[in-house]
């Protein structure tokens, strides 16, 4: 039965942390993997919405969940919370089965939807009691940290919040909850600059805390400075994983160098791939080791050499221009 | 390619775009509605001349219904009951005047505010279309509506072999309500700002203006009240007798000054916003938000409280004017006839009472469509998703939502039957409280049956939940008003809960009955808890 409840709802609300749900705890060899799906489709009629992915994300990391617009990432995580059922596949949440045994997998999860719809009449101190005390519990003193951080002005109706101050009020109820495993879709759409700053200070205090977050997002600098590991996602398929460090390696370094009048002809080199970037210089896509540029480079009238990692801008983008389609 | 950048428009005018969408918006209920006031009008006319096919036969009827005061609370005034049209101005005219309200408040209030609150009307406003033309294209197509229900009325009187003219006529007295009660909608769009709120207030209108008739027609002193409603006013029209147009300039006066109003409203305020003082920021009162359950009693309670008290109202005027029921003008033969249709005695207070009780049947049965269609909006706009990620389980919330559900309605039944007991004691009737709390228990079975049905229908096929829902009541409703007066074979009459009845407390409680329909709604509950399981929440 999915409607059994905890029979043991705290009374005591700013008691609880989310070190010892015993109740639910995972068997053992299992308890390291936060989240685990394995061949996981959903087909809506004709169209995959998402065809057989396979992840495993450690307690404790903080995962990158990439794609553009309709990639499948918001289907991925009503997946995962068991709201759509899978076509083929599972999905598991601590090694509870989520669609299944949502209520059991729920109890250690927070989610924060990518559209911020809640009850308009509620004020924002109303809905965060009410999602507080269905859930079970609160750290109140965490929530009074996080009020303060995102400047929300709790006594506002739902109604006349903007979607940036509907998505602070979904931000602090998720956070506030010290639930294990937070699953975000696209948490940061509408918020400003500064409320950025205080989002990503609050994934970094979860992370501290050995939380685990999955981060959908379309925003790379985001990823890039917040998550330990990132899968790429393309038309439901993840195209590519692993941490920034694998993926650029897998991706070209790019070198450029500007000449002192017109640019040379290099020797072909095996790893390189030569374009001229201007009348004076040459920009080289070095896949394999750097050392026989240098040599080719050796006794050229070298002005200026710059080089430079691939952001993960460039290894997205390596993914959907079209040449690097098969990841 | 640059040539085909500057595609042609799919609509010339952005006005005309706008009428059509809202239009196409709202066509399963301008359907239903169409195809209720085609056959409504054709099966009245058509069962009354089978039914008294004689002027001898007819006159007996006219004189056991016309001077009944009681009967006027639902079908309005009856100035000519001795001819098909003039029965027909009465039955069809004074029942399709109220839904035809309905219609019209319900169009203008889609339209106008649950446009707006949704932000589409931002949208459209961004384009080149100015706010009046928008507002005046929106409740365009609710006119557009309103003609066809128009047309629908006068084929069905037509198909039931009433002359052209009088059909016309009688349609368009009927209709015009709904071009009023679109005015009121349109003005209460502009004042509340939430469509919910702006439907509580114009449906609150449109009870009013019901309630004020019923006392107008009943009540030989209050009659000068019928000139303070709309409803009142379509039937100083008189179709098929006497014919007095003139009311209809106060009709098209009235809608024409509400949509102006509401027009001017529309142009001068903030968008996105209601004229009615809503505070937008309050202390907050942590009441009634402790759980999943708590929650739902919080959000539906000012509604709830709607339903009572509209209920309960109607219940005192019934109770109040179920005493002039008399038996002195009805004659044997006549009676005979009401004892063929089931009704038992109409003739006694007691026995008007037992037998009006089924429009509270059909209330409780529409506040249980109503409560599964308040549930499925929390799944529509996405707030389910939230509640769900939290450790709630779906059977476990739908059968809240249930539970509350039928908390609401045994509220409604026995709000009903002790306030008409309240109104029949206070004129002396010989009901006891028990027996009409019994009458009001007695709208549980039914209402409880849709209540199933409904929920059943919510976790099967969500979107077409709502028109199966109340289409299902509507057609078991009319099938009971309406299979008896057009002599439908009796296993036919016998396919709709309401002729499962007891007519309490004139006729015993129909025991077996009422457990086959509570059987059949906790089995369509049971099985709507446990199918929701299997589908996907929200979203695709």
């Amino acid at each position: 039965m999915d409607d059994d409840r905890d029979p043991e709802k705290l009374t005591d609300m700013a008691s609880q942390t989310t070190d010892a749900p015993a109740q639910t705890a995972p068997p053992p060899g299992r308890g390291d993997v936060a989240i685990r799906t394995s061949g996981l489709c959903k087909r809506y009629g004709a169209t995959v919405a998402i065809a057989d992915l396979d992840l495993e994300i450690a307690r404790g990391e903080v995962y990158g969940y990439l794609g553009p617009n309709g990639a499948g990432k918001t289907t991925t995580i009503r997946l995962l919370l068991g709201l759509h059922r899978p076509s083929a596949g599972r999905a598991e949440l601590f090694g509870v089965d989520a669609w299944r045994e949502p209520v059991a997998a729920h109890r250690r999860v927070a989610y924060v939807a990518g559209e911020p719809f809640l009850w308009p009449s509620l004020t924002g101190a109303e809905t965060l009691e009410l999602l507080a005390s269905v859930r079970g519990g609160v750290d109140v003193a965490y929530r009074k940290t996080l009020l303060e951080r995102f400047q929300l002005d709790t006594d506002k109706k739902v109604r006349a919040l903007s979607k940036g101050n509907r998505q602070k009020v979904q931000l602090v109820a998720a956070l506030s909850s010290r639930a294990d495993l937070l699953l975000l879709d696209e948490p940061t759409a509408g918020l400003d600059p500064l409320m950025e700053v205080a989002f990503r200070e609050s994934v970094r205090e979860a992370s501290e805390r050995g939380q685990t977050v999955f981060l959908s997002s379309h925003i790379l600098s985001e990823v890039e400075a917040l998550c330990d590991r990132v899968g790429i996602l393309k038309q439901g398929r993840l195209v590519d994983q692993g941490t920034l460090a694998q993926l650029r390696h897998l991706s070209a370094q790019t070198v450029e160098v500007t000449f002192a009048g017109e640019a040379p002809t290099l020797p072909e080199l095996s790893g390189v791939e030569v374009q001229r970037a201007g009348a004076n210089s040459l920009r080289l896509e070095v896949t394999g080791p750097i050392a026989p540029v240098i040599t080719a480079l050796d006794g050229l009238p070298v002005l200026e050499l710059t080089s430079r990692e691939p952001s993960l801008e460039e290894v997205f983008l390596h993914h959907y221009d079209g040449t690097g389609s098969d990841g | 390619m640059a040539s085909a950048t500057v595609a042609a428009p799919a609509s010339a005018s952005p006005g005309l775009a706008l009428l059509r969408r809202a239009f196409g918006d709202a066509r399963t209920r301008t359907l239903s509605f169409l195809a209720l006031f085609f056959l409504y009008a054709w099966m009245q006319a058509v069962g009354y001349r089978d039914a008294y096919p004689t002027l001898a036969a007819r006159l007996d009827f006219a004189r056991s219904f016309a001077g009944n005061d009681a009967l006027r609370l639902f079908y309005g005034y009856p100035y000519n009951p001795v001819d098909v049209g003039g029965y027909c101005a009465w039955r069809v005219g004074g029942v399709l005047a109220i839904v035809a309200g309905a219609y019209g408040l319900l169009g203008a209030v889609r339209a106008l505010r649950a446009e707006e609150e949704a932000g589409r009307l931002e949208l459209v406003l961004a384009g080149t279309i100015g706010r009046q033309r928008a507002y005046l294209a929106s409740l365009g197509a609710v006119g557009a509506g309103i003609v066809l229900l128009w047309l629908a009325e006068t084929l069905g009187l037509l198909a039931g072999g009433l002359p052209l003219g009088g059909s016309a006529y009688l349609a368009l007295a009927t209709v015009s309500v709904a071009a009023v009660f679109a005015g009121v909608g349109a003005l209460v769009s502009q004042l509340a700002p939430t469509r919910r709120l702006a439907l509580e207030i114009s449906s609150g209108v449109l009870v009013l203006c019901l309630l004020l008739r019923a006392i107008a027609d009943a009540s030989h002193s209050l009659d000068w009240l019928r000139w303070a409603t709309p409803l009142g006013w379509a039937e100083q029209l008189r179709p098929f007798t006497g014919q007095q147009p003139a009311a209809l300039v106060a009709l098209a006066a009235c809608s024409a000054v509400l949509v102006a109003i509401a027009g001017r409203l529309a142009r001068s305020r903030d968008l996105g916003s209601g004229l009615l003082p809503a505070r937008d920021t309050a202390a907050p009162r942590t009441r009634l938000l402790g759980s999943t359950l708590a929650h739902a009693v919080r959000e539906e309670r000012t509604s709830l409280a709607i339903w009572v008290l509209g209920a309960g109202g109607y219940g005192l005027v019934l109770g109040l004017v179920s005493s002039s029921i008399s038996s002195a003008g009805i004659s044997p033969a006549m009676r005979r006839e009401l004892k063929l249709l089931g009704s038992g005695s109409i003739t006694t207070p007691r026995g008007y009472l037992s037998l009006i009780f089924i429009f509270f049947v059909l209330t409780v049965s529409l506040f249980a469509c109503a409560q599964v269609a308040a549930a499925h909006r929390e799944e529509s706009e996405q707030r389910l998703d939230t509640l769900l990620s939290l450790p709630v389980g779906r059977s476990r919330w739908l059968a809240e939502r249930l539970a509350l559900a039928c908390g609401g309605a045994v509220l409604i039944a026995l709000a009903s039957g002790a306030m008409t007991w309240l109104g029949a004691a206070w004129e002396g009737v010989p009901v006891t409280l028990m027996q009409m709390l019994e009458a009001g228990a007695n709208c549980l079975p039914a209402g409880l049956l849709f209540l199933g049905l409904a929920a059943l229908a919510y976790a099967l096929l969500p979107r077409a939940s709502g028109a199966l829902a109340y289409g299902l009541v509507t057609v078991a409703f009319l099938w009971e008003l309406l299979g008896s007066v057009v002599r439908a074979p009796s296993w036919l009459l016998k396919l709709t809960p309401f002729a499962h009845i007891g007519f309490v407390p004139e006729r015993p409680f129909q025991l077996g009955a009422a457990l086959v329909m509570l059987g059949g709604g906790l089995a369509g509950a049971l099985a709507a808890v446990v199918l929701l399981r299997r589908r996907d929440i929200g979203g695709g």
